[in-house]
């Protein structure tokens, strides 16, 4: 897309020269996420600071038929935050304040350029906190969570980040400044806030997030449980939630995680385990206490080897350290992979491992895996090698068995990291011809040009992920799952 | 099509016997005094899909329901030709239990799926008032909650998937089978609440929970208003967990059995008996600093209190959480000085109140000395006032939703006219008159 130095004059009055990058190499930054198979550097990148300059921005874009792609931190996995057919960028780095702490009702109104961790921190010595915590919490935005609609560990107990938005300010793609929701709950009409979450910037910009703070609990405690074989693992994930217990977070790492984790991270995990289940529980002394016996007794049924509890936070933190740096660690095994993200309902999860080893088996290649067990959110890494004559098409295609696996057991395409250019081709595995043409309805109403985002989360657009596949997806060392 | 015509078109979808065109349980069926023209009970979702679809092409005006205890909300609507009488959709379509997920028909009551459940130790925390008995879809569509929402959150949380009827007949569905999905557009949270107007629910994914091995129940009794706000500030501000903290003033306590007080807070806490002692132990604390007196509860107490909102009005305030005593007592004073006695029951630690309101008005002190000031009051914190139930005069002397600030009205009626462009469904009743 050629775009006229008029255009630029245009963007320069909105924002200030300091506020677009239009060289060559300042573009060049912003040409992918976390997924850096998907490249496509904007025309220009914006870094607006205030919302009616982010509202101007998508006006003139609308007037110009000019794309434009959202972006906070850049640490999506989904070819979410890149310009796959040019265009605006709007980088929300510069928009990163608290704009209100409320503790009486239980609530901070956020810019979405604000890190997520940030926000816990500024609040928990009032003894409060921010719950959604994917794994790249120290570095990814909370417009970027909203955004995605982003999970991580705790949201077994908590819910994902559309759970804990109360308010949205958005700009629509037709320009407007929609305020909806708020600190007071239950605003007649149609629950825009619900519904605009997890748009993945295809229905507008966000420019403030009030989300609903939780009081820090009562206590936590934390659980190291290791097995031999994965499936006995599996078994016990399913005996937990069985027995009426909702940790806060359960975690399953596989025998080559624990493996790179010791050798990557530290963490001490047990060696030569073939599966190990982090598990953490939180609540009430007495509620917390009664529910790990539960849960020691349910992992020696099921044949665990050694089950730690930390005992103090240092030890919890040096456990979950592992976890939250896995997929860096794994580095050190294999530098290439393709991650998957698929969900299956829980009671199919030691059927959905057993499947995992016999599409790994059968493409001969490693499949590693730490996931969310308790919600059955599966994050199985497979690791190929670019070097070797077609083990990348292998790959790709135990990535489409493991999908339809997935699918055929009534799960999910994406649990927690979005769809973006990524799995746009897999929409229609999942959803009807009907279904599809109401979502993307749906966002005509918010978008009525079709600027938001071109190409992403809907799979009609020629830009979306079909013409983008094959080729050598890999993730930088370094990324969260 | 001619009225003969049309009756024996849907005779022909749903069955001669299924199509009611007069009578008392056709009369039953009336919203805000306006008679369908037939009441029209579809046995599976394709009936529903063939029923949509005649409407939708012949532009009859459709109303669906399910056990008919919302039909007071919204405003009284100009036509109805056909009330969609969903409740012979009963099918429990697949509970696996160890998923804690269930998905099941529009007409399945709320207490059926309970008994289901609670074979296998769960629940679906779902307790709008108005009782057991009315269905999952009528509920979700009404986005009616009850005071289990502290806790466990409301049809926003607990649907994860729906299929649903369009306007035009299109089966659609959305979301997922599975507890933790973002695949597409959050549609599910769209159709909660929305009282039916973009689509018919027809079946509901649900996440459920476990139901917990122990429950405790208390009543915390105060000398005034400032005192309970001081309690409900402390309980929020603590580590406790409880999963209902509802407010109560003194006449909804009486119509509920209990001796009056000038404000009291019912507080249940569900764990391992342990942590119910310990939590009951330090609420029993609490209380005594803020000046209260603790009496137990029985769980019969819940299902209850919604004696107290049965009343020929009922109106719902959504505020600040912190300024849940202050509408209580803005709302109890301005019906006093009506003449207007109004039982106030709240979830409290959610910020919205209800009132049962007895007694007579003249239609425009209602709208001008009730409504008018608590709606400015609570809009200019973000809130509300929605009358869930009057007499058709109060209802036309106010809007019974209040306004949607624009823009969000004009993107909402985009909606609108994206998917029911003819205003099929429950025309004429939704807020904004979407």
């Amino acid at each position: 897309m050629a775009l006229s130095p008029a255009f630029l004059n245009e963007l320069e009055r909105i924002l200030g020269t300091s506020g677009v990058v239009s060289t060559p190499e300042g573009r060049l930054a912003y040409e992918c996420d976390m997924h850096t198979y998907y490249k496509g550097a904007p025309d220009f990148v914006v870094l607006p600071e205030t919302t009616a300059q982010v509202a101007e921005v998508v006006q003139l874009c609308r007037r110009e038929r000019v794309a434009i792609v959202p972006r906070g931190s850049g640490t999506g996995l989904i070819g979410g935050a890149m310009a796959p057919v040019g265009g605006v960028m709007v980088s929300m780095t510069r928009m990163n304040r608290i704009l209100d702490l409320d503790f009486p009702n239980r609530c901070a109104t956020v810019q979405p350029g604000l890190i997520n961790l940030w926000l816990s921190q500024a609040t928990r010595e009032h003894g409060y906190y921010f719950a959604p915590d994917p794994s790249s919490q120290m570095v990814s935005s909370i417009g970027g969570n909203a955004s995605t609609n982003a999970g991580g560990p705790h949201c077994l107990k908590y819910g994902i980040t559309v759970n804990h938005v109360l308010g949205l300010e958005l700009v629509t793609g037709a320009g407007e400044i929609l305020r909806v929701g708020g600190k007071a709950v239950d605003a007649p009409g149609y629950d825009l806030t619900g519904a605009l979450v997890g748009g993945e910037g295809t229905l507008g910009l966000l420019t403030a997030i009030t989300v609903r703070l939780l009081h820090v609990p009562a206590g936590v405690k934390t659980l190291l449980a290791s097995f031999s074989a994965i499936e006995d693992a599996s078994e016990a994930v399913s005996a937990i939630v069985g027995a009426g217990i909702v940790p806060a977070a359960l975690e399953m790492i596989d025998e080559v995680f624990v493996r790179a984790i010791n050798e990557g991270v530290g963490a001490g995990y047990p060696k030569g385990a073939g599966a190990v289940l982090l598990i953490e529980l939180d609540g009430p002394a007495a509620e917390i206490e009664a529910q790990a016996a539960r849960i020691v007794q349910i992992c020696r049924d099921h044949a665990a080897l050694e089950i730690r509890v930390a005992r103090d936070e240092a030890e919890r933190a040096l456990l979950w350290k592992g976890r939250k740096e896995a997929a860096g660690a794994v580095g050190r095994v294999s530098s290439t992979w393709i991650l998957q993200d698929a969900v299956v309902p829980r009671s199919r999860l030691p059927e959905i491992m057993r499947e995992v080893v016999a599409i790994g088996a059968r493409h001969r290649l490693v499949i590693a895996n730490v996931f969310h067990a308790g919600d059955g959110n599966l994050h199985p890494m497979i690791l190929y090698d670019d070097r070797v004559a077609g083990e990348l098409e292998r790959a790709h295609q135990a990535n489409d068995e493991l999908l339809r696996a997935c699918l055929a057991m009534g799960g999910s395409v994406t649990g927690e990291h979005g769809v973006g250019l990524d799995k746009a081709w897999s929409m229609p595995l999942q959803f009807g011809d009907a279904d599809l043409a109401f979502m993307a309805r749906f966002r005509r109403a918010l978008d009525p040009d079709g600027i938001m985002n071109p190409g992403k989360l809907l799979p009609s657009h020629p830009a979306c992920g079909e013409s983008f596949r094959p080729a050598a997806p890999r993730l930088p060392t370094g990324t969260w799952v | 099509m001619s009225a003969p015509d049309l009756a024996e078109t849907l005779a022909a979808i749903v069955g001669h016997e299924h199509v009611v065109r007069e009578g008392a349980e056709l009369s039953a069926t009336a919203i805000d005094g306006i008679l369908p023209r037939w009441r029209v009970r579809p046995g599976s979702v394709d009936e529903v899909s063939r029923v949509m679809a005649l409407a939708g092409s012949e532009g009859l005006a459709v109303a669906p329901r399910g056990s008919g205890s919302a039909r007071d909300l919204g405003m009284p609507p100009a036509r109805i030709d056909v009330a969609l009488d969903l409740t012979r959709l009963t099918g429990i379509m697949e509970y696996v239990p160890a998923d804690m997920v269930a998905t099941v028909q529009a007409g399945v009551r709320l207490d059926v799926l309970a008994r289901e459940l609670g074979k296998h130790g769960q629940m679906l925390p779902l307790d709008p008032y108005g009782g057991a008995s009315r269905t999952v879809g009528g509920v979700l569509a009404s986005g009616a909650s009850g005071p289990r929402r502290f806790r466990y959150g409301t049809g926003r949380d607990l649907l994860l998937g729906a299929r649903f009827v369009q306007a035009d007949g299109t089966v659609t569905w959305a979301g997922a089978k599975v507890v933790k999905s973002v695949t597409g557009y959050e549609i599910p949270k769209l159709l909660v609440g929305s009282l039916g107007t973009l689509g018919v629910i027809v079946e509901a994914t649900l996440r459920l929970h476990p139901a917990q091995p122990a429950t405790g129940s208390w009543l915390f009794s105060f000398p005034s208003r400032d005192h309970g706000a001081v309690f409900v500030a402390a309980v929020l501000a603590s580590d406790l967990e409880p999963e209902r903290v509802a407010w109560l003033n003194g006449v909804a306590l009486v119509r509920t059995g209990r001796e009056s007080s000038e404000a009291a807070v019912a507080v249940s806490v569900a764990s391992v008996p342990e942590a119910v002692a310990s939590q009951g132990a330090a609420l029993e604390t609490l209380a005594g600093s803020a000046g209260g007196r603790a009496s137990t509860l029985d769980d019969e107490f819940w299902p209850g209190l919604t004696a107290a909102l049965d009343a020929p009005i009922v109106v719902k305030l959504a505020g600040e959480i912190r300024r849940v005593s202050h509408w209580a007592g803005e709302l109890q004073k301005l019906c006093a000085h009506h003449g207007l006695t109004a039982a106030v029951v709240g979830e409290a630690g959610n910020g919205v109140l209800r009132a049962g309101v007895e007694g007579r008005v003249l239609s425009q002190d209602w709208a001008r000395e009730v409504v008018s000031p608590l709606r400015d009051g609570l809009s200019s914190e973000g809130g509300s006032l929605v009358v869930e139930r009057a007499p058709v005069e109060l209802k036309h002397a106010a809007d019974v939703w209040g306004p949607v600030p624009e823009p969000a009205l004009t993107v909402m009626k985009r909606l609108k006219a994206e998917f029911d462009p003819r205003g099929i469904l429950n025309r004429g009743r939704f807020a904004g008159g979407l």
